[in-house]
């Protein structure tokens, strides 16, 4: 049983099926990964020697810039570009391991305004595309977006048979995003995935996050939002004009202050709150429920 | 992205600043008289013209290689074609394929007629903004709205199209990558099921762009934009010396290739 | 609250305004009303799908009214079309997408767009675009073409864009939505400083921060006013702002949180500054 269908509750998976994977994260490490585009016509930012690891059921923020690179690195990581020189390591293991196109298969990626590439006439066929692309048995299929649809909040009983297009913005978003994780991804990569959401949207993919990470699932997301970055990510990667500016865990002494106001990053408000209350900054609250247990 | 059509070298040559009416009238006349001419001499001082203009362009040379490269195969085929089915004596026969003289005479003809056709638009293209050509070519069509024809809208609408080529072509990629990042294969299968594999695809790219383009509509108007409405603009075409010198150096040319 | 004959009249002037899109079951905006005064910076915030575009777009004179017992933009009546067609002059749209809003082949022609649209002379043109440029920090990508633009650069472009022609008021729908925070940054720059000069400015935004320092807040709620008022009156509704699909700013949060806990503080802090103070680190 995976750990999606042990949050959504939905009926459990056949063991050892395809997708099966267990409830493991999947760990990720880029090697010195540089990649560059063929023509560069128009202002795409390019990598340079990125390296970084992101452990199995870990989080990691992909923070800089627009232009630095971020979303090239998050296709890169997916398979979708391969990087000039370097390589991306999944489970530790590299292109050249007979493993790897499995693994790159479960890992999933959630471009910008995901709501622009759905395109099936119901919720429940667009869900479906990519598990049956996996050639999964249909039974599997069906419980695969099942399971898809009540995790993101949109229970099938009632969306299952609606048009995509006929969802307000916000319930496209997470339509979009059950039909990546219909997939089983033990790595799921999100690219600025709050943008155009309205506060109580974000507030409920915040919670969609934060079931994948409780259920195993390791998370590379780039956003530009630092509050809920640090809300969501154990650690940090900044990328500058394709190459890593730091990387780890967060850093608000005086020298990370000055890296991430050099990225036009800024702190997060509760870490800036810490700090002028004169409280040990590296244990900041992430939310405001912890922050007020602190307080109280 | 890839986007070579019209592509535009901006600089600042005699050639770029001369006005697009001139360039337009000089390069269409060069062009029929290319394809009136046959003989090698009259290429010969086309050829000449063309080079003279690629080198008062200053546009670096990969920028028409650029230019060139998606039109190679059609010389080549030209060249092909000519070579094999061209009449004549053969001096060489291979199953169908008979080489004679005439016929690589008439292909190498052919092949470099194409050449210097190609290196002309070029010329013409490299060094006048696409908004520029619109322009100039709307100017042109003048005479037939008297016959109701639109000819400042459609002008506009080609300048849109031209400026969105690029935006869609990124979404496009955008969506394909989505759709492979899901499993999708566009590479694999039968002529059938590949065309199935692009229903992913195709539906949002033209969702996207309907509801582009009624932004886009709005956005016009609300810049005060309203169709069949006098308009000015901010550089007017302007002739000068300059463009009446370059279409007396044209006719020169085409006077002088067709009587050698 | 009437305008006494002295006053100037309001830049809009909205009464039960109802607007519905063709072929949909139910109104975009029902029964509104708005009014928005002379140098007014007032917020519209509301839930994905809650009417805020459609808004902009009736206030613009790009959409015709279905029906409203009076609809006055800049003294032009929207529910003709002449009103319309003369709001557009005196009332700037500034749209989500700057991609959409690019119309010309390079920035400067883009500017001139609006002015070539009323076929003012090429040099008042030249001029005006020039000074657009300047003020918007756009001259050294006056013939740079849109898709080589980064984001911000493509909204401050829409946005001289959109001010070449001289304005009244300008309603901006999300203009910082899909920008990185650099970009927001020169975006919220430029506002400011139109609204530091006095014109009035109808700002739709998903921000809270950003409406929070707006003179007034307007949110809707399924086409129709939700609330009408200060920003700390919408904030202080924690009720209201959940069922409005909202938040409050990060300091307003931490507020509620602590109340929830037993702790509350006496006014709501909506920035870290009032926060610290509440807390009594500061005063």
């Amino acid at each position: 049983m995976s750990g999606l269908e042990a949050i959504a509750g939905a009926a459990p998976d056949k063991p050892g099926g395809p997708g099966a994977a267990g409830s493991a994260g999947m760990s990720l490490a880029g090697e010195a990964v540089s990649f560059s585009y063929e023509e560069a016509r128009a202002p795409v930012p390019a990598l340079c020697d990125v390296s970084f690891e992101l452990r199995a059921g870990g989080s990691l923020a992909l923070m800089g810039a627009s232009g630095s690179g971020k979303s090239t690195l998050l296709q890169v990581v997916r398979g979708l570009d391969a990087p000039e020189s370097g390589a991306v390591l999944l489970d530790g293991a590299d292109p050249s391991d007979p493993r790897y196109t499995a693994l790159q298969r479960e890992v999933g990626l959630v471009f910008q305004a995901p709501e622009r590439q759905l395109f099936a006439s119901t919720a429940r066929d667009d869900v479906a595309f990519g598990p049956r692309r996996l050639g999964w048995p249909d039974e599997q299929v069906t419980s695969a977006v099942a399971t898809a649809l009540d995790l993101v909040g949109l229970p099938p009983a009632r969306f299952a048979e609606r048009h995509p297009y006929a969802l307000s913005g916000g319930e496209q978003r997470r339509l979009a995003l059950a039909g990546v994780l219909a997939m089983r991804p033990r790595l799921l990569l999100l690219d600025e995935p709050f943008v155009s959401l309205d506060p109580g949207t974000r507030r409920q993919l915040v919670g969609i996050l934060e079931r994948l990470k409780a259920a195993g699932v390791t998370l590379l997301l780039a956003t530009h939002d630092v509050d809920l970055a640090w809300a969501l990510c154990d650690e940090i990667l900044v990328l500058g004009e394709g190459r890593v500016a730091a990387a780890g865990p967060w850093d608000f002494s005086t020298a990370g202050g000055r890296l991430l106001a050099a990225n036009r990053l800024r702190e997060p408000f509760f870490v800036e709150l810490w700090r002028r209350l004169g409280r040990d900054t590296h244990r900041a609250p992430r939310t405001a429920a912890q922050a007020a247990q602190a307080l109280r | 992205m890839k986007a070579t059509i019209a592509q535009y070298y901006a600089g600042d040559s005699l050639l770029h600043r001369l006005d697009p009416r001139a360039k337009l009238v000089a390069v269409s006349a060069l062009a029929v008289a290319l394809f009136v001419r046959d003989s090698f001499a009259g290429l010969a001082v086309y050829a000449a013209a063309a080079v003279l203009a690629y080198l008062l362009s200053g546009v670096p040379l990969v920028w028409f290689w650029r230019a060139f490269r998606p039109l190679l195969w059609l010389v080549a085929l030209t060249f092909v074609a000519q070579v094999v089915f061209a009449p004549g004596e053969p001096f060489f026969s291979f199953g169908f394929i008979h080489l004679s003289w005439r016929g690589l005479e008439l292909a190498a003809f052919l092949s470099l007629r194409l050449v210097v056709l190609v290196l002309v638009g070029s010329v013409l293209t490299l060094t006048t903004p696409s908004m520029a050509l619109t322009d100039g070519l709307a100017w042109l069509g003048r005479p037939l709205r008297r016959l109701r024809v639109p000819t400042d809208e459609l002008a506009l609408m080609v300048t849109i199209a031209l400026r969105f080529i690029p935006t869609l072509l990124v979404e496009l990629d955008t969506i394909m990558r989505a759709q492979r990042a899901r499993g999708a294969d566009f590479r694999r299968g039968g002529l059938r099921e590949r065309t199935r594999s692009l229903v992913p695809v195709l539906v949002p790219l033209f969702v996207l762009s309907f509801r582009r383009a009624d932004e886009l509509a709005l956005a016009m108007e609300a810049r005060c934009y309203r169709p069949g409405a006098v308009r000015t603009r901010l550089h007017p075409l302007r002739a000068g010396w300059a463009d009446a010198a370059l279409l007396v150096a044209a006719a020169i040319v085409i006077a002088a290739g067709l009587l050698v | 609250m009437s305008p006494s004959p002295d006053e100037t009249p309001p830049l809009f002037d909205i009464s039960g305004l109802h607007y519905r899109y063709a072929g949909a079951q139910a109104d975009a905006l029902a029964d509104l009303d708005l009014k928005v005064h002379e140098g007014e910076f007032v917020a519209v915030v509301g839930a994905n799908g809650s009417g805020k575009s459609t808004l902009a777009r009736l206030l613009g004179g790009l959409e015709k009214p279905a029906a409203a017992r009076h609809a006055l933009a800049c003294g032009h009546d929207l529910l003709v079309e002449d009103g319309r067609m003369a709001a557009r002059r005196d009332v700037g749209v500034l749209f989500q997408n700057p991609e959409n809003q690019l119309v010309a082949q390079c920035v400067e022609d883009d500017v001139a767009f609006g002015l070539e649209n009323l076929a003012w002379p090429a040099a008042d043109i030249g001029r005006r675009v020039d000074e657009m440029l300047a003020r918007f920090g756009l001259e050294d990508l006056r013939r740079r073409e849109p898709h080589m633009l980064s984001g911000g650069q493509k909204q401050r472009t829409a946005l001289a864009g959109v001010i070449a022609v001289p304005r009244r008021v300008l309603v901006l729908d999300e203009p910082t939505a899909m920008l990185d925070p650099v970009g927001r940054d020169e975006v919220l720059r430029a506002v400011r400083e139109m609204r530091d000069e006095g014109l009035a400015i109808v700002y739709i935004t998903q921000e809270m921060d950003e409406a929070a320092g707006a003179d007034r807040v307007v949110a809707l709620e399924r086409g129709t006013q939700a609330y009408a008022g200060d920003a700390g009156g919408l904030f202080a509704d924690a009720a209201l702002v959940r069922r409005l699909g909202l938040g409050l700013p990060a300091a307003g949060e931490l507020a509620l949180a602590l109340a929830e806990q037993g702790r509350g503080l006496r006014d709501l802090p909506l920035t870290m500054d009032e926060l610290l103070v509440a807390l009594g680190y500061a005063t």
